[in-house]
């Protein structure tokens, strides 16, 4: 068995992943092209490194470093380190107040299925808590791969979770108040 | 989305928001660079056994020393693996750097989080030498930080990594197939720096890298 016909068996059928994780967060259909590409030429570079029988983690976990690396150099402000200390959650507040009880008709409406909002808000929070939504939710990662991907404590990634719902909620109002 | 009782809406992310699948250019892109990659290693692959092959016949020939004898043919097999990453870091086209810059300030940093130590990153653009970035590389069975240069228009790359139990040693230069190699050692860190500008240029090159 040739490296490249084992990469090809256990690395090839994570494309997928590797392309959702760079297109959320980078934001950019064509960007992602170009980090996943880059990414797959790393991970056979280091290929050998790869000792689980799952490679999608170690995978993901070299995606995430290669966009991270593309952000900081072409879109640095995307990169806002998160304070995980601060119990009060000062982020909810700059993107939006929780409005009281919307009874909008049209805002109802808008909640029946738009998928166009979700992903809007969604591309509006910090990546930091971005990231780790789209890992437990369209990934179905367990925490503890979460972590080891993030390079950060598990607690932490419960607590990312736990505030990135509510940025998302507050980020989803803001854009329904903007459509309706 | 479930509507909780005051009124904020709750996304399902799983079921609302988009899984974004690899295009299919993209796939074959992916696949067309990686058969590159396989072709280009499958060339040095051979060299480099015939030339360990080759360490090891001459090194029994000349040393007396057991001890000796493994250290150097440990630095032959460095040797190796050192010019055949700096052959692959110039085949595959933009994979020279993945941090370009000139700023020491940049590169350095660059390195935190990707690999368990500091690679000792030095301006030499007034003595001619210029930093032009970083990435990293896999040499001796682990990463290393690997530091590029230039030598007037020849690209030098320069692997760092640490070795705690390694004595300081000056620049050592040799020339292999046509490539000027030098390695040192100094404070706990390997060095091998490898070019294709000629051995003078190296060996300036090295002693002031050394000299820090």
């Amino acid at each position: 068995m040739s490296r490249h016909s084992d990469f090809s068996r256990s690395v090839m059928p994570h494309l997928d992943a590797a392309y959702n994780l760079a297109r959320w967060l980078t934001r950019n259909d064509h960007d992602a092209e170009d980090v996943v590409q880059d990414a797959m030429i790393r991970a056979y570079r280091f290929f050998d490194s790869l000792r689980e029988a799952d490679a999608r983690p170690w995978l993901l976990t070299i995606v995430r470093n290669t966009s991270y690396s593309w952000l900081q150099k072409n879109r640095p402000s995307d990169v806002v380190p998160i304070d995980d200390t601060s119990t009060l959650s000062a982020d909810v507040v700059t993107i939006g107040h929780a409005s009281p009880m919307e009874t909008n008709p049209e805002v109802i409406l808008l909640q029946s299925a738009n998928r166009k909002l979700v992903n809007q808000a969604l591309d509006d929070i910090p990546v930091g808590y971005r990231e780790v939504l789209v890992m437990r939710e369209l990934e179905d990662l367990s925490y503890k791969e979460i972590a080891s991907i993030a390079g950060i404590p598990i607690g932490t990634v419960m607590s990312r979770l736990s505030r990135g719902r509510d940025l998302l909620r507050a980020a989803l109002e803001q854009r329904m108040r903007k459509a309706s | 989305m479930n509507m909780k009782t005051e009124g904020t809406p709750e996304p399902d992310i799983a079921r609302d928001a988009t899984y974004y699948r690899a295009p299919e250019a993209l796939r074959e892109r992916v696949n067309a660079q990686l058969k590159d990659m396989a072709r280009a290693e499958r060339g040095p692959a051979m060299g480099r056994w015939m030339a360990l092959a080759a360490s090891f016949v001459a090194v029994s020939f000349v040393s007396w020393n057991a001890a000796l004898m493994t250290a150097s043919s440990r630095d032959g097999q460095i040797e190796n693996q050192v010019l055949a990453a700096h052959v692959r870091s110039l085949m595959v086209p933009g994979h020279f750097v993945d941090v370009e810059s000139t700023d020491q300030h940049t590169v350095k940093p660059w390195f935190a989080g990707k690999i368990d130590f500091a690679p000792p990153v030095r301006d030499l653009a007034a003595d001619g030498y210029p930093l032009t970035g970083g990435r990293l590389d896999y040499i001796d069975g682990r990463r290393v930080a690997a530091l590029t240069y230039k030598i007037r228009l020849h690209p030098v790359n320069v692997f760092v990594w640490p070795d705690a139990a390694a004595a300081d040693s000056a620049p050592k230069m040799e020339t292999v197939k046509g490539h000027s190699i030098a390695h040192w050692t100094r404070d706990g860190m390997r060095y091998w720096a490898v070019t294709d500008a000629g051995p003078q240029e190296i060996s300036r090159f090295a002693e002031l890298m050394a000299a820090g």
